[in-house]
């Protein structure tokens, strides 16, 4: 009994420390949950405060002007959420291809014309502030984003996926990680963006290179792409239509927003989940001759606030907000865990010709 | 000193004096206005391939982006593939496109008032539609083509290949059938038949006549339209990026590309494009020499005639079995492809041959619902016919001018009317951008419509020059001798003879411009939407279906204006 009282006292021993333990945990968790809640309604009141003030000067500016490379679907959407948040400011939009905004942005900054307010995309904000032509423009709610950039806001994130034809492959037999890719094994299965064109494949060589800090190992990764000797596309939406199409079992890289859409639509895709996203920013660059500046700013500070995060997610667009589940944040889309891999070389980012022929022309060729 | 300035100006003031006497001071002014709009932001961009600094900085002229596209190692294997792509895209679709002319002008081929105006329709498509019908045609694994000849007639492995530099030449050959088409319609059309009927009362055959009277004749047309389209085939981007680039076939524009979209430095893109207008003004210095003597090629003379169909006899089975081939494989089959596209889900083999159990309408209801399709259509509707009519009319004067005035260096419009062919579109834009930066046009419709005017003028101006050329002097002769003016030659010899390329001419740059994204793209302002960006914008994305759908929407909203016109209001489009 005694021996029973001491078992029952060890477990009772036990189950107190578990109990303990549990509840540690538990109130540490409210804690941090309690602390990431209140640090997000602080950065939402910082919003509301920030917005507030913007909103007022935004209404006597009167428009925003917006060039973007996002579909004008996405962009009507997103205006419309945003005008019906704040009347009396209204909005219009041009939509081009990144050097089409690049040297539209450029040529008029040049040329003295104040005839835009915030660029919306990926890689050309950061040439045209390599340009000068960037209004500096540090959002209040920076400590709620994945990736931060002191001069442009990142409203949103390319990530990159590693898709393949569920019809051509099984998933036993997919890659598993981005290096097995390289593997001499899917010779022929594979087709990749072009690496030399400053695409989403050079966006991601940058990455892995920042993350592997192994000039070894990188060499040999792109080494081997280069001898499989696949297709290589100028058009990443056009690699993507023949992987669905069959013509290729597996796509590098891929783009999550895309992998999800076909599969909804019940295209022969998925995805490796065991391979890291690679995370590009979309920025919300303010043009430094902007007519509307504070127009352009509220646009960018509502754009990361939840509201506009839940727009940009209505839409299809990646949420650059930590901790905003949605159907195309990497949370949800990725195991529990998953470590992300930006892209955060400076030089890349500003000068993607110069980075190219410095890193990968010298294995690669043209 | 002021005795000599004043007779210096009454000298200049009797030249002017002689030159409008002549009556060719109007068309001469009009041309050097039309030219001055041309030259200008080809001297722009020709400008900044002096200077080697990125966009935004200034680091004065330089000679160094030349020193590297000149000692570019990879110069000349591009160059050779783009003159293979170019040489024989513009070989097929002018040869294919004269053939069909000649066909329905000229032959008691059956059927044809049926399908006079069939080889139109494939311009009508994007050209970026044409491409994505092909690949999924011809893709070696995936494509229909060798899926159905493996699937059902057990041939063993892929036949075609989509990746290929015969299937690039294929693709835009065929691209090219309309122009070849529209150029050597009217000559055929506007024949005397007393050149023909001399032939066979001397024992030819009609084929033999065809190839020694009829033919020849037709020489300064086809030439022109073959110049035409073996520019657009050295421009060319889609084709090249899209079926080329996987297979590792590069071509000299993506260069110029590569320049202005990864190295964002428009000074090297435009001394790369430098290359393509040297080589443009080699083959227009070509085109001039062969057509110097340009009375040779006059078949419309003073003398009264009636254009009538020739009897081929046994013949007309074949010219129809021509006809019927290009029908099916030239516009049938790719526009059935992009039907079935836009009404399944997604495109792969097997899902394909599904169809209609497996239809849906979400492409279609997804692009009438898209924001800017309708109101896109609405401006690009009004500006290109604004455009086409006003680039035609001024392709005509400026042809006038050069070869019924008796100016000294008129010539000189034959290149500046044709340079802005010679510019990949995104540099042209540019030039086009820094022109109106500035001015009260930029981000309007008319900063727009300018643009498309300077873009598609090499049209109307080769197509009046060639068609010009077949209209003897003497015409023009006779009505200087009764004391016309240039405006009553022009208004009343010149163009109503030339009436039924003018049709041709219009409705070729009206669907150009209608569909265009090249130039719309850098000089569309936010607010106005233009149609055909909306359809690029689906491609680009990914959504093959979509622009697919888009594509069929525009495809028959223009075979039913086309008809209409035709058929309702007998509009003479080009017969």
């Amino acid at each position: 009994m005694k021996r029973n009282s001491k078992l029952n006292l060890k477990g009772d021993t036990d189950m107190a420390k578990r109990t303990s333990t549990a509840s540690a945990v538990l109130v540490l968790s409210l804690v941090a949950f309690g602390g990431a809640a209140l640090a997000a309604s602080a950065e939402d009141d910082s919003f509301n405060k920030v917005s507030a003030g913007l909103y007022e000067k935004a209404k006597q500016e009167g428009s925003v002007i917006i060039y973007s490379v996002w579909d004008v679907e996405h962009l009507v959407k997103i205006t419309e959420a945003f005008s019906k948040r704040f009347p009396g400011i209204k909005t219009s939009y041009w939509q081009g291809r990144n050097p089409e905004i690049v040297t539209r942005v450029v040529i008029e900054f040049q040329a003295n014309n104040p005839s835009v307010d915030a660029i919306l995309s990926d890689n050309a904000p950061p040439v045209i502030r390599a340009a000068g032509a960037i209004m500096p423009y540090e959002t209040v709610q920076k400590n709620l984003l994945i990736l931060h950039d002191p001069t442009m806001p990142v409203v949103s994130l390319q990530i990159q996926t590693l898709s393949y034809n569920t019809k051509k492959l099984k998933a036993a037999d997919a890659p598993k990680t981005w290096e097995d890719v390289a593997n001499a094994k899917y010779k022929g299965m594979v087709a990749l963006d072009d690496p030399m064109r400053a695409g989403p494949l050079s966006s991601m060589l940058a990455g892995l290179k920042g993350l592997w800090k192994d000039d070894a190992r990188w060499t040999k990764f792109v080494q081997g792409l280069k001898a499989l000797n696949v297709p290589l596309h100028k058009s990443t939406s056009a690699m993507m239509r023949l992987l669905v199409a069959g013509e290729y079992a597996i796509g590098m890289p891929t783009l999550l927003h895309d992998t999800l859409e076909e599969k909804e639509t019940g295209s022969p895709i998925d995805y490796a989940k065991t391979a890291p996203p690679i995370v590009f920013p979309r920025y919300a660059g303010i043009y430094a001759k902007a007519p509307h500046p504070n127009a352009a700013k509220l646009l960018t500070e509502w754009l990361i606030s939840i509201e506009g995060q839940r727009t940009l997610d209505a839409v299809g667009r990646e949420s650059s907000r930590k901790g905003f589940r949605s159907k195309a944040s990497i949370d949800t889309a990725f195991p529990k865990g998953t470590r992300s891999i930006p892209v955060e070389d400076k030089l890349f980012l500003e000068d993607p010709k110069k980075w190219l022929d410095t890193n990968v022309k010298p294995i690669w060729g043209e | 000193m002021a005795k000599d300035i004043a007779a210096e100006a009454a000298v200049n003031w009797r030249w002017v004096k002689l030159i409008y006497k002549q009556g060719t001071l109007i068309p001469l002014f009009a041309s050097i206005i039309a030219g001055s709009l041309i030259i200008a932001p080809v001297l722009i961009v020709l400008s900044r391939s002096l200077t080697t600094a990125r966009l935004g900085t200034f680091v004065g002229l330089t000679g160094e982006n030349y020193v590297r596209v000149f000692t570019d190692p990879k110069l000349l294997p591009m160059l050779w593939n783009s003159l293979i792509y170019a040489a024989g895209s513009a070989t097929i679709g002018t040869v294919l496109g004269g053939l069909l002319a000649w066909i329905l002008a000229r032959t008691n081929t059956p059927g044809k008032a049926l399908v006079e105006l069939m080889p139109l329709y494939p311009i009508l498509m994007p050209p970026i539609m044409k491409n994505i019908a092909w690949i999924l045609l011809l893709a070696p694994k995936a494509g229909i083509l060798n899926n159905l000849l493996i699937e059902y007639f057990g041939v063993q492995g892929p036949v075609f290949n989509a990746f290929s530099m015969a299937a690039m030449i294929w693709v835009f050959g065929l691209a090219c059938v309309p122009l070849g088409y529209l150029f050597l319609l009217p000559v055929f059309l506007s024949f005397d038949p007393s050149l023909e009927e001399s032939a066979y009362i001397a024992g030819s055959k009609p084929i033999h006549t065809a190839l020694r009277i009829t033919f020849p004749l037709a020489i300064p047309a086809f030439l022109s339209a073959l110049v035409l389209n073996f520019l657009r085939g050295l421009r060319s981007f889609e084709t090249p990026v899209l079926q080329g680039s996987p297979a590792g076939i590069q071509v000299f524009v993506s260069r110029v590309y590569d320049a202005m979209s990864v190295d964002y430095n428009p000074g090297l893109g435009t001394a790369y494009s430098t290359v393509l207008v040297a080589l443009s003004i080699l083959v227009l210095l070509f085109y001039t020499r062969i057509t110097r003597f340009s009375e040779r090629y006059a078949t419309i003379t003073g003398k009264g005639y009636r254009v009538k169909a020739i009897d081929i006899g046994k013949w007309k089975y074949v010219t129809f079995l021509v006809v019927f081939s290009y029908f099916l494989v030239g516009i049938v089959i790719p526009f059935l492809v992009l039907i079935v596209v836009s009404l399944i889900p997604y495109y792969d083999f097997e899902t394909f041959m599904k169809f209609p159990a497996n239809m849906v309408l979400t492409n279609f209801y997804r692009v009438m619902r898209h924001p800017s399709f309708v109101t896109g259509l609405y401006n690009s509707l009004t500006l290109s016919v604004t455009i086409a009519v006003i680039t035609v009319l001024m392709g005509i004067v400026m042809a006038f001018t050069m070869y019924r005035t008796r100016t000294y260096g008129t010539k000189i419009f034959e290149f500046i009317g044709t340079l802005p062919l010679a510019f990949p579109p995104l540099v042209l834009s540019l030039g086009l951008v820094i022109v109106f930066l500035g001015t009260p046009l930029y981000n309007t419709l008319w900063a727009l419509g300018l643009g498309l005017f300077v873009a598609y003028f090499p049209y109307a101006l080769r197509n009046a020059s060639g068609s010009i050329v077949n209209i003897h002097r003497e015409l023009d002769e006779a009505a200087w001798v009764h004391g016309a003016r240039w405006r009553h030659v022009f208004f009343k010899i010149t163009l109503p003879i030339l009436k039924p390329s003018v049709a041709g001419a219009f409705f070729y740059i009206f669907i150009e411009a209608i569909r265009n994204i090249d130039v719309a793209v850098l000089l569309s302002a936010p607010g106005h939407e233009y149609g055909p960006v909306t359809l690029f914008e689906y491609f680009r994305v990914g959504q093959w279906a979509e622009a697919a759908a888009g594509g069929v929407i525009y495809l028959l909203i223009l075979i039913v204006a086309v008809s209409v016109a035709k058929f309702v209001f007998q509009v003479k489009l080009s017969l």
